[in-house]
């Protein structure tokens, strides 16, 4: 019943190494899963979509783009507006991970390089409200934003040499830049 | 399309998988996509607050429009 399950790797190596590959080996092993999980959805829906898998810092990454240049607009529908359905699908899609390992997936799902855009934007607010931080020498208060959100924020933050914290409760919880 | 695009969404995520069932009822307002897994996988397709549910219902609104009703039906051991 639990086809695609794998073994778990016997770690007799020596720890550090055996880690390392085990947490990277896992990680595909999501996006793997993941990728099934989805593009089987493709097919039954006849979307065409192609589906990249890669690991990003700690986590999975998948993605769905259009196969051709400017294809991405049929796969717009599962974006929905404000990524409200990309969010329920990168849902769905980690509770199938977890099903198959067992273990909770904080696998991040992006298509049509909705997220991607996103995090370009976010990144360029970011920097921008650390700029004003540093010119005023008062803190900034942004926006409310989802926890994905703040974080492209504090890290664009963090690039451009401020610090920053989060102030408030979910979901009206944001960031505020502190002048250095 | 619709039925089977979400029994594959639903057996993705349950324990058994055989025991999904959709079934689609036409009413004049729309239509109902029944779906019925093995009780022990009720909690797991509603998810905590109603997540899970919500999930699928909001990937099968974006794939069918929103004429169409999701209901899980609770079986509960009749069958």
């Amino acid at each position: 019943m639990t086809e695609g399950t794998v073994a778990p790797v016997p770690s007799d190596e020596p720890k550090s190494a055996a880690t390392v590959t085990d947490v990277l080996g896992h990680l595909e092993q999501e996006g793997e899963i993941a990728a099934d999980y989805l593009e089987a959805l493709l097919d039954i829906a006849d979307l065409d979509g192609d589906i990249d898998m890669d690991v990003e810092g700690d986590r999975a990454s998948v993605s769905i783009i259009g196969e051709a240049p400017g294809a991405d607009r049929s796969l717009l529908r599962l974006v929905g507006q404000d990524g409200e359905v990309l969010e329920a699908l990168q849902e769905l899609t980690r509770l199938a991970v977890h099903r198959e390992t067992g273990e909770r997936s904080r696998l991040m799902l992006d298509i049509a390089g909705f997220r991607a855009r996103k995090r370009a934007e976010l990144a360029e607010l970011g920097a921008q409200a650390a700029k004003e931080a540093k010119e005023s020498g008062t803190p900034v208060k942004l926006r409310a934003m989802t926890p994905f959100e703040r974080k492209v924020v504090h890290d664009a933050v963090a690039a451009a040499g401020l610090r920053s914290e989060s102030e408030g409760e979910e979901p009206q919880r944001r960031v505020v830049v502190l002048p250095a | 399309m619709l039925e089977e695009a979400l029994e594959h969404l639903v057996k993705g995520i349950v324990e058994n998988p055989d025991e999904v069932q959709v079934r689609s009822r036409e009413l004049r307002r729309g239509r109902i996509l029944e779906v019925r897994v093995h009780p022990e996988d009720l909690g797991k397709v509603i998810g905590r607050g109603g997540r899970t549910a919500r999930a699928l219902r909001t990937v099968v609104t974006a794939l069918g429009g929103r004429s169409v009703r999701v209901d899980l039906v609770d079986v509960d051991g009749v069958r």
